[in-house]
Order: C-alpha cells, then structure tokens, then sequence
C-alpha cells in the first residue's frame, strides 16, 4: 500500500517532466500536446500570486483577449483574408503569421497538424480549446528570455531566467534560474510588442506597434522608464504579472485611463465681431489632453 | 455635436481605404493618437443660433474598445455657459 502511493507521487511529478523534455524534443502535433508543453500550471503551487495575476491578463488569453472574440477567424474562413486556406484542413503555420506574437511557440515547437485544428476549432468557434493557447509564465522565462543568442547561446531546455541567479530552483523541471540581461528592459516585451509592419511574411502584416513608439516617441521626448517599471510595479514586494490593463475589467480599465489621461477644459461665451455691425454669439470650448504613458495612447 | 477620433489609421498602401485588421492592414498612413509628453489641444467653435444666449457644454473623453459599442467613458465635464456678464 505504502509503495503504491510512493509510485503515484513520483509519476506526478515525472509527468510534467516527460512533457517538458519535448521543448527540446519533437514538435507538437496536437493544441493539447503543445499546451501541455508549455504548461505552467504547477509554478502556482509556490508563485500564487504571480500566477492569479498572471491568469486575469490578456497574455493568458492572447487568442481572445477582448470580450471572448476569436480574432482569428477570418484567416480560417475561404477567401477573407490572402492567407486564408481553401479549407481549414489546408491550414498551415504559415496561414497564422499571427502567431508569431500571440503564441511564438507555435512558430517553434508546432507541426502544421497544430495549425489545423486551430482552424478547424475557429471555425466551430470552440472556445474552449482555443483557451488553452496561452502566452504562459515559460514563454517569457524561458524561450523569450534570451534575444543575444550570438552572444549568450539559446534558451537551456531545463532552465528558466529571470532578474537573478537563483541555483536551486525547487521546481522538477526547472532545477535552476538563470540571470536574463534583458528580464527587466523593454527590449523582452519588445519582442512582441511590434515596431511597425511585419515584412517577413508573405502579405505584410501590422498589429501592435507600440514598442515602435515606445522607441521613436517616448525615448526622443527624455524618456527613461521600462515597460516593467511602469507596468509590473511591485504588489506586496513581488512583481505585478497583471500587466495591466485588463480590458475584460470595464472598472479597472477606467479607473487606469483616467488616470494616465488628464482632460483640462476652457469654456468662453462672447460675441465675436467679423464684419463691423454684425456679433456672431459664439461658444469656444478649448481643450488639453495630457497622457503619463511611455508610448501612443491607443495602439493597434 | 463635435469629435475628434484618437488612433493609429492604416492602409494596405494599395489602396486609399483604411483598413481595420491586422491581417491586412501594412503600415499607419495618420496617427492621430495621443502621444507620450504632447499636449493634444484641440479649439471647438459652436455658433449659437437665434436668441440662444446660455448653452449647457458636456466634453465627455471615451476609449472605444474595439469598437463603438463598447465604448468606456473616461471623462464627462459639464460647463454652463452664458453670453450675458
Ligand atoms: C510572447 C509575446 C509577448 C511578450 C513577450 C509580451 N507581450 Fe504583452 N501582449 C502580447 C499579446 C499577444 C497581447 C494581446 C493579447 C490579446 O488580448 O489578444 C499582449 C497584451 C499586453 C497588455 C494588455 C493590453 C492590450 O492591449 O492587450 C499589456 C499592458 C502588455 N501586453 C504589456 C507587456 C509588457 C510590459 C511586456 C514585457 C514585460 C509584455 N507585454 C511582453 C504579447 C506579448
Ligand atoms: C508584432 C506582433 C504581433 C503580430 C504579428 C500580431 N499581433 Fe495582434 N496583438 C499584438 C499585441 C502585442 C497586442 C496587444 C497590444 C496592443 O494592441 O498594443 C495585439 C492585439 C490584437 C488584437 C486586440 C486584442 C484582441 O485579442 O481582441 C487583435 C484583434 C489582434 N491583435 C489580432 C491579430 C491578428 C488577427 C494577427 C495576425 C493576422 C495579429 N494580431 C498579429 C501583437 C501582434
Ligand atoms: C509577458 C511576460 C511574462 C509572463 C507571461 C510571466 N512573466 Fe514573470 N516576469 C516577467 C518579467 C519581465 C519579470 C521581471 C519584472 C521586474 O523585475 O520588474 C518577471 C518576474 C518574475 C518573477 C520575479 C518577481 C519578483 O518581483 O521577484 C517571478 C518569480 C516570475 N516572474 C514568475 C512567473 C510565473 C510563475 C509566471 C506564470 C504564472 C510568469 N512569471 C509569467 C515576465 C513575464
Ligand atoms: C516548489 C516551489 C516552486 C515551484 C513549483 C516553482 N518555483 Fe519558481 N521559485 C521558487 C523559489 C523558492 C524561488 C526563489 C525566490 C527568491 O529567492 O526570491 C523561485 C524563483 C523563481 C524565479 C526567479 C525570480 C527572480 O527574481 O527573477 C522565476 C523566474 C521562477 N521562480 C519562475 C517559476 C516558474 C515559471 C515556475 C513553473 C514552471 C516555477 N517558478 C515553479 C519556488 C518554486
Ligand atoms: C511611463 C510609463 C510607461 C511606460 C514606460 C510604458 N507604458 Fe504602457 N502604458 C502606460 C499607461 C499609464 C497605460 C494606460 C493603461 C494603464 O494605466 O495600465 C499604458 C498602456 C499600455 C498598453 C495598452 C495600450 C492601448 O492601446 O490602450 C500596452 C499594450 C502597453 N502599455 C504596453 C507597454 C509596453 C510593451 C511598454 C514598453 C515597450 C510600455 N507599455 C511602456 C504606461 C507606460
């Protein structure tokens, strides 16, 4: 009896183990093969407030991040889009260049077979498995840790970066934490954050630019603070993985916007004079709008 | 009534139609939004019509998610203003 439970805990903690050695291993020929890949599940046994924070925010629901809409339909849908397949059984990576930001790990770790249930699930609108496409806490602390890979090699498999060493990282998998260079600069949102058009595909694509203005306006105006520093303040000591706004959350993303946007309004009533003998009673409003963000306000 | 739309406006440079969607949109043609460090000041004009000497002026700041109709209020200021001194 003893020993039963003994094996039962060791195969639980080999399971994500066995699905990890993959991130080096084949690629994923199914959604569920490549969310189980990337599955960050188990970090919230010991970073639960990252993760709570993390699961409200729009990286983990990047294929439906505004009100549930599953914005990619269009490019499974017949003629819509110039990428769109014949029929969503054609469907490939490529069909999706879309995914180069909202799920890198499909560019890297997936087969085309990936791409078309993907298609097939926006056709039947299934959100439920399209759910499980997320942008997950190894995203950004393993394979978007690292852009010098000259410099500084790719990713380790079995390790994950963060602002500091830590050497006995108690996770199975993740036995080790290593120092990224870029963790706390805006060059690791960047990454996704899009510059301007996407020319490397084969129709131009333009989605998020931000970073683009966050490096042609923010930083020419003086300029100086992170993307972390503004948008990942610490709560109770621990970085913000909220990543705010949360778009879903009309009370809180208010509350943001009016903070960061300042209205200043002027009003006066006179009788403006054009032509001697004739007042055209008049009312100017002028207004000023200021915004505290590092970048444009909207982007997209 | 008076507006002003805040945002990035993009083309496919093929044609002269702004389009919405990342999938065929290629590159910003205007950028109206607001920038970091940059007042946007904008100057309205209302001409009052006969008789008409005191007006009720509401300047309401709204983010539209998406689109219009998910529209968040951000501002809603309410002046009286009157001709007469
Ligand atoms: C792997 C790509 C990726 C990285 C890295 C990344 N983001 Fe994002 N981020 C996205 C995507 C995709 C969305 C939008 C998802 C959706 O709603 O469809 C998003 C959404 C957001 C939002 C919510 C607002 C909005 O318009 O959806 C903020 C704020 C944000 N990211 C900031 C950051 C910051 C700050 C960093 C760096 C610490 C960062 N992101 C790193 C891809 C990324
Ligand atoms: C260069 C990276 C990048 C590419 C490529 C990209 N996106 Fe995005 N997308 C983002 C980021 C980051 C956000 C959120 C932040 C923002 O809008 O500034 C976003 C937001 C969105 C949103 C609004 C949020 C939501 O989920 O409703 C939609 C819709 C969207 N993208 C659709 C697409 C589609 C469709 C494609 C492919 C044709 C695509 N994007 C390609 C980075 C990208
Ligand atoms: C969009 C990218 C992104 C995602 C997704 C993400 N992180 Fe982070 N994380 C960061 C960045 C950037 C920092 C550094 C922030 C700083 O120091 O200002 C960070 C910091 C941390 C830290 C150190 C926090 C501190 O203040 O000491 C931990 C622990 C962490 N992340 C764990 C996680 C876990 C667990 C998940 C998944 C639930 C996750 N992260 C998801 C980007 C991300
Ligand atoms: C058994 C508990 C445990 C599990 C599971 C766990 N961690 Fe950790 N993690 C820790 C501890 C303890 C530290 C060290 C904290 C410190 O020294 O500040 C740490 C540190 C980190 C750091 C470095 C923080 C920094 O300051 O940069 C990151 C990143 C991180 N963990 C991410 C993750 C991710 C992602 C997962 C899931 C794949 C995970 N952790 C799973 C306990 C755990
Ligand atoms: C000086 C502070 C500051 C810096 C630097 C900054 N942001 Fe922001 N950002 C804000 C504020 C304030 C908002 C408004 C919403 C809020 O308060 O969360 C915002 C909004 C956003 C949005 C939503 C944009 C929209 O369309 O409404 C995204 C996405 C975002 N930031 C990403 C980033 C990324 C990525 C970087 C780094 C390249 C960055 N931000 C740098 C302050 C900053």
């Amino acid at each position: 009896m003893k020993s039963w439970i003994l094996g039962l805990a060791v195969l639980a903690v080999a399971l994500p183990g066995a699905a990890m050695a993959a991130l080096d291993g084949p690629k994923a020929k199914t959604i569920d093969e490549l969310a189980k890949m990337f599955d960050s599940s188990r970090c919230k046994s010991c970073h639960s407030q990252i993760y709570e924070q993390w699961e409200q925010s729009h990286h983990a629901r990047p294929m439906m991040g505004v009100a549930g809409g599953l914005k990619d339909t269009p490019l499974a849908m017949k003629g819509a889009t110039p990428f769109s397949p014949d029929d969503p059984s054609k469907a490939t990576i490529a069909t999706f260049p879309c995914f180069k930001c909202h799920l890198p790990q499909a560019m890297t770790h997936a087969e085309d077979s990936v791409a078309v249930e993907y298609a097939k699930a926006l056709v039947a609108q299934d959100r439920e498995k399209i759910g499980k496409l997320q942008i997950t806490c190894l995203v950004c602390h393993n394979t978007k840790a690292i852009v010098h890979r000259l410099s500084v090699g790719n990713p380790e498999p079995n390790v994950l970066y963060g602002s500091k060493d830590v050497a006995n990282h108690p996770d199975p998998v993740f036995k080790s934490v290593k120092r990224s260079d870029i963790m706390q600069q805006p060059l690791v949102c960047g990454q996704c954050h899009g510059l301007g058009p996407n020319l490397e595909f084969e129709n131009p694509v333009q989605c998020a630019n931000l970073y683009g203005s966050y490096l042609h306006a923010y930083i020419p105006a003086g300029g100086t603070q992170s993307c972390q520093e503004c948008h990942m303040k610490p709560i109770n000591g621990i970085a913000d993985h909220l990543i705010g706004p949360n778009f879903n959350d009309k009370e809180g993303t208010i509350a943001r916007y009016q903070k960061t946007l300042s209205l200043d309004v002027q009003t006066l009533g006179y009788e403006w004079l054009l032509q001697a003998g004739k007042h055209i009673p008049k009312v100017v409003v002028n207004t000023k709008i200021n915004s505290s963000a590092g970048h444009r306000i909207p982007d997209g | 009534m008076q507006s002003r739309h805040y945002h990035p406006q993009a083309t496919n440079e093929m044609s002269s139609k702004m389009l919405y969607g990342a999938q065929v949109k290629t590159a910003n043609i205007r950028d109206t939004s607001i920038q970091p460090y940059r007042t946007k000041e904008e100057s309205f004009e209302f001409i009052l019509p006969e008789g008409v000497r005191t007006v009720d002026i509401t300047v309401n700041l709204a983010y539209d998610v998406v689109n219009p109709d998910m529209r968040y209020n951000l501002h809603n200021i309410t002046r009286r203003v009157s001709l007469d001194r």
